[in-house]
């Protein structure tokens, strides 16, 4: 594993270990519902539905075709915001 | 995708299959305890034999890639890099969970099945897990149930609420000086929580005669969310509040105020069928502790603090009320005057321009502490002995919906008569300055606003006004009521038409109902 990764599963453990990241998680559900993120996520599900037939479409499909949308549409704020969290998380437990 | 899950799904669960998947929900999934959060970083145990890592891709160490566990053996594998795929292929272990959304996918038949034992298991788990974490409570949508997929079906009509639509408004014949109760009836059937409670059919009778008033309540709901808009004739209610509260029986004018006690009364009496019961089954028949539609939306908790001039020693009690009747000025009973322009009517937003009073100078005065004077000396429990007091009253524990009295009609020995100084009343109004909680941040009489003005708690929108023209003798009750945010209707009895914002504020005011902006769950 490199040392980027490493780097990045320590932070993850802490953050799992200190309860932060279902915060994390919790703040950024209530921002993605605030800007409208999810309401727009939700017709490009109906709309992926609608195209394959709802008996025929899997998880994967829609996996597929919302995820790369999805990434590309958080507002920039929203990710800010997020980075922020995390930095600010990080100088309190600086042991790592 | 089939709804019913799958056979692989059917395969899984034998033996001892709930109670292994609680745990890689509680433990893998929904961590909501510190110890399970650690679990989920270093090891597991459970019952688990195998030797078990951390919570990683046990291919590639990653933790990013959607991330699924085995439902057959400890392995946690990615599922974007089909590392879980692998392992399902190689050892024959057709199901994983999705650790981040708890999601169960057949290898088998390629999809994430929805399996209704197991969905229930996740929802159960994240429950508690949410409990843990404190978070309490979400808001979920929907899920009808089977009975209310068949009761939908066989009732097809359906109606559609927009933003303008006027369902709920329909006017009430007066059947004889009833005005008084037509109003009380507005104000009713427009409160929220109340025509959310009735129009879900929530009331189940327990009562044997049919002269239950809720279930009148809810023939009445029924009646003006129908559609309909010719007016109501509720002589049925009518009768049954002359057999349930005899002093209001009779052609004459009411108070519309007696009416709305009463009928809240009745009411509150009459669902006692309805009290939730406690973990063994029993009802809760303690009155203190009614859990009733009535008492959760209109009950408050008002507190009185005596305090000893000599010891300052302070006795509380706390008194649920219905209700709040504020006296005013010009009546017999003295006013304290705040001056005009005060910076205490600015709380609230209201304007002082006329000089006209305003109702926070009423709840300012109805929650300033009082000398009781030496002829009503009270027993102090620390001196011992008869002192003067102080006596204060706060608001403890704030109603869903508040309902503020003016008393307008003075029945003193001396005199029967009409108050109609105009009171000034905001369509938002925030009650903090009045709680209980806030008494130390009153200097001289005075709320200090702090910078809490993100608490949300004691906020509350006007949403009901009922009124009242001429004298004691011989005088109509109307009432405005909030239809959709800042759309107002006058209702005359049998005549409903639309009103301004300008109409509300500027009438009179005999009584105003005020809903909580934010509601919490419990």
């Amino acid at each position: 594993m490199s040392k980027d990764s490493q780097m990045r599963a320590a932070i993850n453990q802490k953050l799992i270990e200190m309860g932060e990241r279902e915060r994390l998680k919790e703040l950024l559900r209530a921002k993605l519902v605030e800007c409208g993120w999810k309401d727009q996520m939700k017709g490009h599900c109906k709309d992926v539905i609608r195209e394959k037939g709802l008996e025929h479409v899997t998880v994967e499909d829609l996996e597929a075709e919302i995820t790369p949308k999805g990434r590309a549409l958080v507002p920039d704020s929203v990710k800010k915001e997020l980075l922020q969290r995390i930095r600010a998380f990080l100088a309190q437990h600086s042991t790592l | 995708m089939s709804p019913a899950g799958c056979s692989h799904v059917n395969a899984y669960k034998v033996d001892n299959w709930r109670q292994n998947l609680r745990v890689i929900y509680q433990c893998f999934v929904w961590s909501g305890s510190a110890e399970t959060r650690r679990r989920k970083v270093l090891q597991n145990d459970a019952g688990w034999t195998a030797l078990a890592k951390s919570c990683i891709c046990h291919m590639c160490g990653g933790h990013l890639n959607r991330l699924h566990s085995c439902l057959y053996c400890v392995f946690f594998g990615c599922f974007t890099k089909k590392h879980i795929h692998e392992h399902a292929k190689n050892k024959r272990h057709n199901l994983a969970i999705d650790l981040l959304y708890g999601g169960i996918y057949c290898f088998v038949c390629q999809d994430y099945m929805y399996d209704k034992d197991m969905e229930q298991i996740a929802k159960e788990e994240q429950r508690k897990a949410w409990k843990l974490q404190g978070v309490g409570e979400k808001f979920s949508t929907w899920e009808p149930t089977k009975r209310e997929l068949d009761l939908l079906r066989h009732n097809p009509k359906r109606r559609k609420m927009t933003t303008n639509c006027t369902i709920g408004l329909r006017g009430l014949i007066n059947l004889g000086n009833t005005c008084f109760m037509n109003c009380i009836v507005q104000a009713l059937t427009h409160t929220p929580l109340l025509r959310d409670f009735f129009l879900s059919d929530r009331h189940k009778c327990e009562m044997q005669s049919n002269s239950c008033l809720v279930c009148e309540m809810s023939q009445l709901f029924q009646e003006f969310y129908s559609g309909h808009r010719s007016p109501h004739i509720p002589f049925r209610l009518l009768h049954l509040v002359w057999t349930h509260a005899r002093h209001l029986a009779g052609y004459e004018q009411q108070d519309a105020h007696e009416f709305l006690i009463a009928a809240l009364d009745v009411l509150h009496r009459h669902c006692k069928g309805d009290t939730t019961r406690d973990d063994n089954g029993k009802k809760a028949n303690n009155p203190n502790h009614c859990n009733c539609i009535i008492d959760q939306i209109f009950t408050g908790g008002l507190q009185s603090d005596v305090t000893c001039q000599v010891c300052h020693g302070v006795s509380t009690t706390i008194d649920p009320f219905w209700d709040i009747s504020l006296d005013l000025p010009g009546s017999s009973t003295p006013f304290w005057p705040l001056s005009p322009g005060g910076d205490g009517g600015t709380v609230n937003g209201e304007s002082h321009l006329s000089g006209a009073t305003t109702l926070t100078d009423c709840l300012r005065r109805f929650t300033r502490p009082e000398h009781l004077g030496s002829s009503a000396k009270i027993k102090c429990g620390g001196c011992h002995s008869y002192q003067e007091s102080t006596k204060q009253l706060t608001m403890k524990k704030l109603p869903i919906v508040a309902c503020f009295h003016l008393k307008r009609f003075e029945h003193s020995a001396k005199l029967r008569r009409k108050i109609t100084t105009y009171v000034s009343f905001p369509l938002e109004l925030d009650m903090t300055p009045f709680m209980a909680s806030s008494k130390e941040s009153r200097v001289n009489g005075q709320y200090q606003q702090t910078v809490d003005g993100l608490n949300n708690d004691n906020k509350y929108s006007l949403f009901a006004v009922v009124n009242h023209q001429g004298t004691l003798e011989s005088g109509h009750y109307t009432s405005f009521i909030r239809q959709h945010k800042d759309q107002w209707f006058k209702c005359d009895d049998a005549i409903i038409t639309k009103a301004s914002i300008k109409d509300v504020l500027d009438s009179e005011g005999y009584l105003l109902f005020y809903h909580k902006q934010f509601l919490e769950y419990e």
